[in-house]
């Protein structure tokens, strides 16, 4: 019988930090790409300071990813990538909203 | 195979200029880009789209789709390229990017071949010692699934590289178990599991960000779980053991003696579990009987005189 194998997960939160090197090496992007998204505030190290220092968590990893897929798909600069994800952001929180204001109407008119 | 029409997948006419094929190949590949679009299906349509610019942004390419399309027209699900058919604008990439290009269609493939392999970047890669790329996916669950962990299918598409050191794409799905009480948003890892390394440089990582789907009865805040529960006006009033149900069974609930429509009762640590679980916060709602018979119509306008001098409607100024 075939067996599969079941991946055992770590959960990653707050004290999971990646330096900049790591995350470079991680998204194959240059340092200066990842300091010109910090200075636009698309993502943000745990603590300010020298770049040297820096510490991102996962979600600022996965942000990065993100940003590198709008960059290379829609040739946004950084300012546009800064704009987009922000707005991004807010979409998909509106979108939650509606779905939740949504449910709370169903539940109001069925009462 | 089906024959693609790669003007209709961009929506333009078979005389149109390069400009006008850039230009609506810019607004869908906004408009479908897997990022932003919860379209069903966008990340295909965005593949679709990126496939069909690569072909008609490029004078030479578009020349030879057009022979082919004229030759396979009606031919529908059944096109073939003609018998000895080769393409001489050799796919060497372009505006399309190297991450995405091996998923180009059987089509693209049997007109223009060698699917997205770009020259020169995996003997580059070869000499070097390098860690593999991280993968980045997302996973769905239901609320229940969130709160009792799972075991899930993950499919994601990582970049590794053939014999020749070309960059493909292969579709990998793993099975991974999930810890009982993953929020939204929260992060997962699978060490190992992103793209091989280059050269004896360590994989890289995949990463698995959760996103947990609307529930009928609860509403998620960070790892609280609410929900509405409907009381009588009397177990309001007088107060109530009443049966609530949380995820993890039912429970019975003290309402307070004169509760009323909007409190919050806090049923501490029946939220999502973790290092520290979060609470199920029930807030009360007020639900009449659609009918009343006899006996409690009378109490009800005994209770009309007891009550007369309450005005719900104060605030309205009415």
């Amino acid at each position: 019988m075939k067996t599969e194998t079941s991946y055992q997960v770590e959960i990653l939160d707050q004290r999971t930090r990646f330096t900049l090197r790591e995350v470079c090496e991680r998204s194959d992007v240059h340092a200066e790409f990842v300091v010109k998204l910090v200075n636009y505030g698309v993502i943000a190290p745990i603590d300010e300071g020298p770049a040297s220092t820096w510490a991102f968590d996962a979600m600022a990893l996965a942000r990065l990813r993100k940003a590198q897929r709008l960059q290379r798909d829609l040739k946004l600069n950084v300012p546009g990538l800064a704009m987009s994800l922000d707005l991004l952001d807010d979409v998909e929180q509106l979108r939650r909203e509606v779905a939740r204001l949504n449910q709370q109407l169903r539940q109001f008119m069925e009462d | 195979m089906e024959f693609k029409d790669y003007y209709a997948t961009l929506g333009v006419k078979e005389d149109a200029s390069p400009d006008e094929i850039k230009k609506a190949y810019r607004k869908l590949a906004r408009k479908y880009h897997p990022d932003i679009s919860k379209e069903d299906k966008a990340e295909d349509k965005f593949k679709d789209v990126g496939e069909a610019y690569e072909v008609l942004k490029d004078p030479e390419k578009r020349e030879e789709y057009d022979q082919l399309r004229k030759y396979g027209a009606g031919r529908g699900d059944h096109f073939e390229p003609p018998p000895g058919w080769q393409s001489s604008s050799r796919f060497g990439g372009g505006g399309y990017t190297e991450a995405d290009a091996g998923q180009f269609s059987d089509f693209f493939e049997s007109i223009f071949g060698g699917g997205g392999r770009h020259g020169g970047f995996g003997g580059f890669r070869q000499n070097m010692r390098m860690r593999g790329e991280d993968v980045h996916a997302r996973l769905a669950l239901f609320l229940e699934e969130a709160y009792n962990g799972c075991e899930k299918q993950v499919s994601f598409d990582v970049t590794e590289s053939d014999s020749q050191g070309m960059p493909l794409r292969r579709n990998k799905t793993l099975k991974v178990k999930i810890p009982a009480g993953m929020s939204q948003g929260q992060h997962i890892r699978l060490k190992g599991q992103g793209a091989p390394g280059f050269g004896g440089g360590e994989p890289g990582d995949l990463f698995i960000e959760v996103e947990l789907a609307p529930h009928p009865v609860f509403t998620v805040e960070g790892r609280d779980l609410i929900m509405k529960l409907p009381v009588t006006p009397w177990e309001a009033a007088l107060g109530a053991e009443v049966t609530v149900p949380t995820l993890g069974g039912k429970v019975k609930v003290k309402v307070p003696k004169g509760a009323t429509a909007g409190k919050k009762l806090r049923l501490k640590g029946k939220g999502l579990p973790g290092k520290t679980a979060g609470d199920q916060i029930v807030v009360l709602q007020i639900a009449v009987p659609h009918k009343h018979t006899d006996d409690s119509e009378a109490l009800y306008k005994q209770l009309a005189e007891a009550e007369k001098g309450f005005n719900p409607r104060a605030h309205l100024k009415v």
